[in-house]
């Protein structure tokens, strides 16, 4: 039996390097120049064994484990910032930023909607593997995989703290942003989020200057913003803090009981922290407060109509992020310049291609524009969805009586953990107040917890 | 903890306070350096701009200057180093690009360590007041949060309304409207006619290959009573065309075009029909879709050897590789655009022809089977493509004419087996004939109401153009197997027909019925399409001997000259002046200069 399982690990992983160097070879070979010209690479990043993406799948299965292991077992700051430089080094300036979970959601809305594009398995991978882990333990993966989060991780200076009711406004930003991503991913038109990613830039030391230029502002404004991507426009992030929310274990400060110190809530750059609250003593305010909930179930589905009604008459503008919408227009604008004898803009040779088929590219760019009739409907829905439970939300009043984290907002960076008294005990750094229990037992109680409920 | 908050007796304050200092000044000069480097990449990166290789002003206007001086050997030289001379400048842009980055990145990641340190050191220990108010807190949080996401509505409302303002698209919203885009695209409307010159002046000129209409003949024309190359007499000037091509060529007001191509030079020419100064030359180079690898073309075709055509306004040449190019009469580019490498083992012949604004194109290539045939319309003024239909002939060799036949323009094209006959406006096709066979090269003709075509070496047809569909049976008005050439056209005045095959074999037969006339050899061969001119029937052989006979209906030799050239291209007839292409040369026939005037 022994020797069969060693036979076929043997087999799985010849037939795996052999599938590797068949990825890896080039189907036209280039030509050997006897002047020892260089091709040069004309892919960012160069093309990748197959082996080797398989490798980068391993590499974030490992970190991801590794960063449970070391927000909720070790509640180790330290290791934490370890495993944030090896992803920043590794997912950011190797990998340079591809492939890339934040992305990888375009790529599975495209195979989605499109039979005819292969998403290759790693990026399926890429996408759900960090979406199954915030389920169960939140989101690990911003804490210290994601090169993005890192990098703002770890530039962060002096935070300064953003005002809880923009934060909350501004929170609904990366919602909308997922929606828009997937809209213009599903209609085959652009993948908008890895277009307009400020850090990938950075990663790769070049790209346009207005993204470089938007990513370093970034960079400044993660000195004394934590973590602004992460919280106002990443849209992978919007999906794990909704898998967070359900998260069997989670990030909790203290070992044991809360002293109310209030000095987590000063250590969260992100202002992720949540004070104790007790349910509403006044039955008068509950009943305006069941009011306004009322009225806002009510508006919900008015909103989503009217966001659906708006996004409609987006179709024509939005299409113009598909290539062949936009270059049909192009082609049919009556000042159009005529080609001219000369070096050859990529634009002029695709309006010179244009007029070989004309019929075929209108084709395309009609269809294109129908998908957006309805993808711009869908996305105005979603637009309108999303400032409907955000106010619905703002509008359920959450009873807590100790001090935690939110469990969608915490991104699991460990920094709270040394703040707490009962975790300085717990580590010998202070001695234990004789009403405190001792370390051991407050060890064995620092897993989880049971969730807040809604009053 | 902060770090701070451990520090308690006075020398460990004092140690702390050193490093704190030492730490801030390693921030100040790491901000420093950073702010230095990335001011250097930006500086960097505007010079960079400005030396793109593809972008560089110098090299723009070196580029520019050969298109007037395409033979300018240390011009080109000069180019090429300084083509050098700019990658290398971009790639060294590139590498310090690079590692100005790991620079940044360094100098960053040094300002943040010693940023943080600094920070921990002097950082206060956090003392919390005691926050007694957290459900009201709360409240008014969570009401000015729905205040604040309520703006956030608002303000995506408003943007995606102002988006929606520029929903303006010349695309049709609705698939089924395409088809009207098309149409409209296609010229329904059709291009701007009233910048074009009027049928008087067309005719007045020579804008295509065999006259304003296709029937090389013109009723009020003087020839030379005497020609002599030798002493110059007849000769208005001569002078020589520096590419080959066997285009003929055209005329427009007081310019002659003519186009010239090698395998891996092409050009076209514009001179002074007064005087054969040559007034520009323009390079066809750099042509979107054109070939990158130079085509082998036989030496008998060459080239250069579709005529040019004129609007009135602009010229058009095409050339043996399938560029297209369009210039305006002063020798500005227009457009330019490659329709495809022509599949054609004998070398691309087909001339152009232009009709209200339209650049006809018919483009016959390879194999009948293989659908690669088409027929254009072309917008002259942009080069955009108002319709195009596809033709079932393999590769053919004459040029389509545009007549008003049975009281509509149509184009009337020969190819493979087929005559087929396409409405001007939108090509629909309106007539076919069949009856052509080999390699088709003679164009066909419009006269006395019929068109007249040749099968090589076979037959001279002559088709009523008043039929629809296939015609092949019941519109042919007549047709003769006698001295049929194979590759030049007929001409016609309108009461005879006159052939002159290759052998030299000069024919003429009465238009009505098709009955030869009389036949003459001129005892020499001819690859020159004959023309006529106020009665006279002129022939140049393919060895210079311009021919001029009576065009009667009895042979009668008129008179005769030697061009002591080779002449392969057919002669333009322009307000008493005979334009003549030899191999080597553009000549003139006519008086001296300064008395050519072309009527409007």
């Amino acid at each position: 039996m022994k020797r069969r399982a060693h036979t076929f690990l043997v087999g799985l992983w010849t037939w795996l390097a052999a599938a590797g160097v068949a990825g890896a070879e080039q189907r036209f070979p280039p030509p050997d120049f006897e002047s020892g010209y260089q091709l040069p690479v004309t892919q960012t990043p160069a093309p990748r064994a197959e082996w080797l993406q398989y490798f980068d799948v391993l590499v974030l299965l490992i970190a991801l484990g590794l960063a449970c292991h070391l927000i909720l077992r070790k509640r180790s700051r330290a290791g934490v910032v370890g495993l944030s430089l090896f992803s920043l080094l590794y997912f950011g300036f190797y990998r340079e930023g591809c492939i890339c979970a934040i992305g990888s959601v375009q790529n599975v809305a495209l195979a989605l909607f499109d039979r005819s594009y292969a998403l290759p398995v790693t990026v399926l991978v890429f996408c759900l593997v960090p979406i199954v882990f915030s389920l169960v333990v939140g989101r690990a993966f911003c804490a210290a995989v994601c090169p993005h989060g890192a990098l703002q991780d770890l530039v962060l200076l002096k935070p300064v703290k953003v005002p809880a009711w923009l934060e909350h406004a501004l929170g609904v930003l990366p919602y909308l942003y997922l929606g828009a991503g997937v809209m213009f991913a599903a209609t085959g038109s652009a993948f908008l989020i890895c277009r307009y990613d400020p850090f990938v830039p950075l990663f790769r030391l070049s790209g346009s200057v207005l993204m470089l230029t938007t990513g370093a502002a970034f960079v400044v404004l993660g000195m004394f913003v934590g973590r602004p991507y992460c919280r106002f426009v990443c849209p992978y992030g919007a999906l794990l803090r909704l898998g967070a929310l359900v998260a069997r274990w989670r990030v909790r400060v203290t070992p044991d009981f809360c002293t109310q110190c209030q000095l987590c809530e000063h250590s969260c750059p992100f202002g992720a922290m949540r004070e104790p609250t007790a349910p509403a003593a006044n039955p008068a305010a509950q009943s305006a407060d069941r009011r306004r909930l009322g009225w806002l179930l009510l508006l919900l589905p008015v909103l989503i109509a009217a966001g659906a009604w708006l996004g409609g008459k987006l179709s024509v503008p939005l299409s113009r992020l598909d290539p062949n919408v936009a270059l049909a227009e192009k082609f049919l604008d009556p000042r159009k310049a005529a080609p001219l004898p000369g070096v050859q803009t990529p634009q002029s040779l695709a309006l010179g291609r244009a007029e070989d088929n004309p019929k075929e590219l209108l084709a395309a760019a009609a269809a294109a524009r129908q998908k957006f009739a309805a993808a711009s409907w869908l996305f105005g829905g979603w637009v309108g969805l999303v400032i409907g439970v955000k106010l619905i939300g703002l509008s359920l009043r959450v009873a807590r009586t100790d001090f935690e984290p939110d469990r969608g907002a915490c991104f699991g960076c460990a920094r709270c953990f040394s703040f707490c008294p009962n975790e300085r005990v717990r580590l010998g750094l202070q001695p234990a107040p004789a009403n405190l229990p001792a370390p051991a037992a407050v060890a064995a109680t620092a897993a989880s917890v049971p969730p807040a409920k809604p009053a | 903890m902060p770090a701070a908050a451990r520090t308690t007796s006075p020398a460990s304050a004092a140690s702390t306070a050193v490093l704190h200092r030492a730490l801030v000044n390693v921030v100040v000069m790491a901000s420093l350096f950073c702010v230095i480097v990335g001011s250097a990449f930006l500086i960097r990166y505007w010079r960079a701009k400005a030396e793109d290789p593809l972008k560089s002003p110098q090299a723009i206007a070196l580029k520019d200057r050969l298109r007037n001086e395409p033979r300018n050997e240390q011009l080109k030289q000069q180019i090429r180093e300084l083509d050098l001379a700019l990658r290398r400048q971009y790639f060294r842009h590139l590498a310090f690009s690079h590692t100005g980055g790991w620079l940044l990145v360094g100098g960053l990641a040094v300002l943040i360590l010693s940023g943080r340190q600094a920070a921990r050191l002097r950082a206060q220990p956090p003392l919390p007041a005691l926050k007694t108010d957290a459900e009201k807190r709360a409240a008014r949080t969570a009401a000015l949060a729905r205040w604040a996401v309520a703006g956030v509505a608002l303000a995506t409302g408003a943007g995606f309304l102002a988006l929606s303002l520029s929903a303006k698209s010349t695309l049709p919203d609705r698939p089924q409207d395409l088809a009207k885009s098309l149409a409209k695209l296609s010229g329904e409307g059709g291009p701007d006619l009233a910048d074009l010159p009027k049928p008087a002046e067309f005719r007045a000129n020579w804008p295509r290959f065999l006259g304003p209409d296709g029937n090389a003949c013109v009723t009020n024309f003087t020839l030379p009573t005497e020609i002599n190359l030798t002493n110059g007499t007849g000769v208005a000037w001569k002078t020589a065309v520096p590419l080959l091509g066997f285009g003929s060529p055209i005329v427009w007001s007081n310019q002659v075009f003519l186009s010239g191509a090698t395998m891996t030079n092409r050009a076209v020419f514009c001179f002074d029909a007064a005087t054969g100064a040559l007034v520009w030359q323009r390079p066809v180079t750099n042509v979107p879709g054109s070939p990158a690898q130079p085509l082998e073309i036989p030496d008998s075709t060459g080239y250069a050897a579709p005529t040019m055509a004129t609007d009135g306004r602009r010229v058009f040449a095409w050339f043996g590789n399938g560029d297209l190019a369009a210039f305006t009469l002063a020798g500005a580019p227009v457009w330019a655009k490659s329709l495809g490498v022509p599949k054609n083992m004998y070398g691309h012949a087909t001339s152009l022809a232009c009709w209200q604004g339209r650049l006809i194109v018919q483009f016959d290539q390879g194999e009948p089977e293989e659908g690669k045939s088409r027929l254009y319309a072309l917008d002259s003024a942009s080069g955009r493509v108002l319709w195009q239909k596809s033709r079932p002939v393999g590769a053919s060799w004459a040029t389509p004419i545009v007549a008003d036949a049975a009281g509509k323009p149509q184009i009337i094209t020969l190819g493979g087996k087929w005559v087929i006959a396409y409405a001007a406006k939108d090509g629909t096709e309106l007539w076919r004939f069949q009856g052509l066979n080999g390699e088709v090269t003679p164009s066909p003709i419009f006269a006395a109401g019929l068109v007249f075509v040749i099968s090589p070496s076979d037959q001279l047809f002559a088709i009523r153009p008043d039929g629809f569909g296939d015609v092949t049976k019941t519109h042919q008005a007549w047709a003769s197997d006698e001295n049929v050439p194979d590759i030049t056209s007929p001409v016609s005045d309108g009461e005879l027909v006159f052939t002159a095959a290759s052998s030299g074999l000069a024919t003429c037969f009465d238009t009505k019925d098709g009955k030869k006339l009389w036949e003459q050899d001129l005892e020499s061969e001819i690859n020159a399409s004959p023309v006529l001119a106020a009665g006279r029937l002129i022939v140049i052989t393919k060895k210079g001997t311009l021919i001029v006979a009576a065009a009667a209906r009895e042979f009668k030799l008129i008179a005769k000259a030697e061009l002591r050239e080779n002449v392969l291209a057919s002669p333009a007839l322009v307000a008493n002046h005979l334009f003549v292409r030899t191999t080597k040369s553009l000549i003139c026939l006519g008086a001296k200069a300064g008395t050519l005037e072309v009527k409007r």
